[in-house]
């Protein structure tokens, strides 16, 4: 398990890009709606949100619901190709045959 | 920081289960349960076209001597009910989400506002020149023809196979009861409408449950 990408290979941030991945593709989600998915706390969360970020695999967009601020978050483009290898490798890993193209 | 979640799942086994239990817990909580969807309108048509068949029988009989304003009203209420039930699950599920599935779900929604004033607008400018039983048959096949219509749409969106195979039902047994005249109607629409409706929300939460 040596060659996995480091950034997604973490429990937690595992468990944040796999909850982000199952959003749709042009839907962003909101900073304590997925803090409530994930059960983390709040400064946990931000920072492996942050380093998803410095990796390029999060984007992370503040702006106002009306007068309240909000932070939106979705998996990048790179971050969703990085999730998929990540997933591809693991399933390598545990059969390593083969196996038909998984949805 | 937990410092332990900064550490690798243990095996290649612990991560995918990991990956698989987020996504799956995700997307339950992120959809709505279907039959809190579906039934409330399941309800509300077999009751509510049920006390029409009952009041307003075929060839202007009365089965059970109900008042005149009952059924309507009772029909009224429990449509507004399942809207209602219906707003609070989707807003509770895709709350806090924006993007792409959001703006589907608002323009959908208007569709279905702005479809059925537009359609009942030019009813209700015709219907005091038709006899009663006509009056009433041309109000329930145009809503239940619509909302077939909308529920195929609706299908075709979100490439929901459900939705689209109710709103094909729902389509053809209007055809069905509206030859079948004024009265016969109501009954097909309780019993083939709003059961076809119970066994869709059945049909779509099992089909959820295997999926996981």
């Amino acid at each position: 398990m040596t060659d996995l990408d480091p950034v997604i290979h973490a429990q937690a941030r595992l468990r944040v890009v796999a909850s982000l991945s199952a959003l749709g593709d042009g839907d962003r989600i909101a900073f304590p709606r997925l803090q409530e998915l994930l059960a983390m706390t709040a400064g946990n969360l931000s920072v492996h949100l942050r380093r998803l970020e410095d990796a390029g695999y999060v984007e992370i967009r503040k702006t106002h619901r009306g007068r309240t601020p909000t932070t939106l978050i979705r998996l990048s483009r790179r971050g969703r190709l990085a999730f998929e290898e990540y997933t591809e490798a693991i399933r390598t890993l545990l059969d390593p045959t083969p196996s038909k193209e998984q949805s | 920081m937990n410092p332990d979640d900064d550490l690798p799942p243990t095996d290649a086994a612990a991560a995918l289960r990991l990956i698989e239990d987020q996504r799956s817990e995700t997307t339950r909580r992120l959809e709505p349960d279907p039959r809190v969807l579906y039934w409330p309108w399941g309800i509300a048509w077999l009751v509510g076209f049920g006390l029409f068949f009952l009041r307003f029988s075929p060839d202007d009989r009365v089965l059970v001597r109900l008042p005149g304003w009952l059924p309507l009203t009772v029909l009224f209420v429990l449509l507004l009910s399942a809207a209602a039930i219906q707003a609070v699950a989707g807003a509770r599920a895709y709350g806090q989400v924006t993007g792409d599935s959001a703006r589907r779900g608002r323009w959908y929604g208007c569709a279905w506002a702005l479809g059925s004033l537009s359609v009942y607008a030019g009813l209700g400018r015709i219907t005091e020149h038709l006899p009663h039983d006509l009056a009433a048959l041309l109000w329930s096949a145009t809503a239940v023809g619509l909302t077939g219509a909308l529920e195929m749409a609706g299908g075709a969106i979100w490439l929901d196979r459900d939705l689209f195979r109710l709103g094909v039902w729902i389509s053809v047994i209007n055809v069905v009861g509206t030859f079948a005249g004024p009265g016969w109607h109501s009954l097909v629409i309780a019993v083939a409408g709003g059961g076809g409706i119970l066994v869709a929300g059945m049909l779509a939460h099992l089909r959820r449950r295997r999926a996981r």
